[in-house]
């Protein structure tokens, strides 16, 4: 156990700090780099992406009810003229993955997306929901058919229910990136590559060359696209 | 219906746990549901709120934790 300090003893040029402290739990410092507006901002999509169902604790999650309106944020804000969405991602919930790529993609405040480490299953309509998409050298995307999951009664109205998601995840893909609606179905369902799985791992430069993803690049050349679909948005108004 | 690469056994792990009880609380005129940890603390759950710029406030974020006296 702590020693708790009393009120009085502290000096009295510090109770503005401490009071900050007791309401919020962090020290604001006013005129710090924060209170600088920066042009562009920046959402990560990291862990599992949590739809309905809340995840356990162990999971590392992305919660779509809380980038939503943050997004709605980002678009109604004159202020911020960009997005950076930087993908970590091993998947998560269809639908909200899928909502959170219908938001990005309808955005008109420019959104460039990269992926960094990985970026799988839900994560590619994500990543292809930017106005531009690019992948690190070492970042790995896994393009697999979704699986069964949660209480599912076997009838055949489940297999056609599971064929209907998988074909919102393709169809979305197929209409937002450069890859053949073939190539992605024999990537999804090709057998050998993965141990356990159907499905294909693409690292890197393999993504660019099959379509999925626009460009090879780090966090530099993300900020250049970025600058650039800004300057192009703001040509194009006046 | 989850659609990832992780092995399910993994994701779901932990799932019968309950979730502890939440309070709702006000944090700079900004409502938030928290669940109470004891010991002054709480953390942060999910914003109530229609103003989409109160889920850019640091202090709203989920996970955050929120020190003092939850009356």
């Amino acid at each position: 156990m702590f020693e708790q300090p009393e009120a009085e003893q502290l000096p009295e040029r510090e109770a503005p700090g401490l009071q900050t402290i007791k309401e919020l739990g962090q020290t604001v410092t006013p005129g710090g780099p924060l209170a600088e507006e920066m042009p562009f901002h920046c959402l990560t999509i990291i862990g599992q992406i949590e739809g309905h169902l809340v995840l356990p604790p162990r999971n590392k999650t992305t919660k779509y009810e809380h980038v939503i309106p943050q997004l709605v944020a980002i678009e109604q804000n004159p202020k911020i003229k960009g997005l950076l969405v930087v993908l970590n991602t091993v998947g998560g919930d269809i639908e909200a993955g899928l909502a959170i790529a219908e938001m990005l993609k309808t955005m008109t405040t420019p959104v460039v997306s990269l992926v960094l480490g990985g970026g799988h299953s839900i994560g590619a309509p994500i990543a292809v929901a930017a106005d531009h998409s690019l992948i690190s050298e070492t970042a790995t995307m896994t393009i697999h058919p979704i699986r069964l999951s949660g209480l599912v009664i076997g009838v055949p109205q489940t297999y056609e229910y599971l064929d209907k998601m998988q074909e919102r995840v393709i169809r979305f893909i197929v209409q937002h990136s450069r890859i053949p609606e073939e190539t992605l179905r024999e990537m999804m369902f090709r057998t050998g590559e993965l141990v356990r799985d159907v499905g294909t791992v693409l690292v890197g430069s393999e993504a660019v060359r099959a379509g999925l993803i626009d460009e090879v690049g780090g966090v530099g050349t993300a900020l250049n696209r970025l600058s650039q679909l800004v300057a192009q948005r703001e040509g194009g108004m006046h | 219906m989850l659609y990832t690469v992780l092995p399910l056994e993994e994701v779901l792990e932990g799932i019968e746990q309950e979730p502890g009880p939440t309070v709702q609380l006000t944090l700079g005129g900004i409502t938030v549901e928290a669940e109470p940890l004891g010991n002054f603390q709480a953390r942060v759950v999910r914003v109530l709120s229609t103003d989409p710029r109160h889920f850019l406030e640091p202090h709203c974020q989920p996970g955050f934790l929120i020190h003092g006296q939850i009356v």
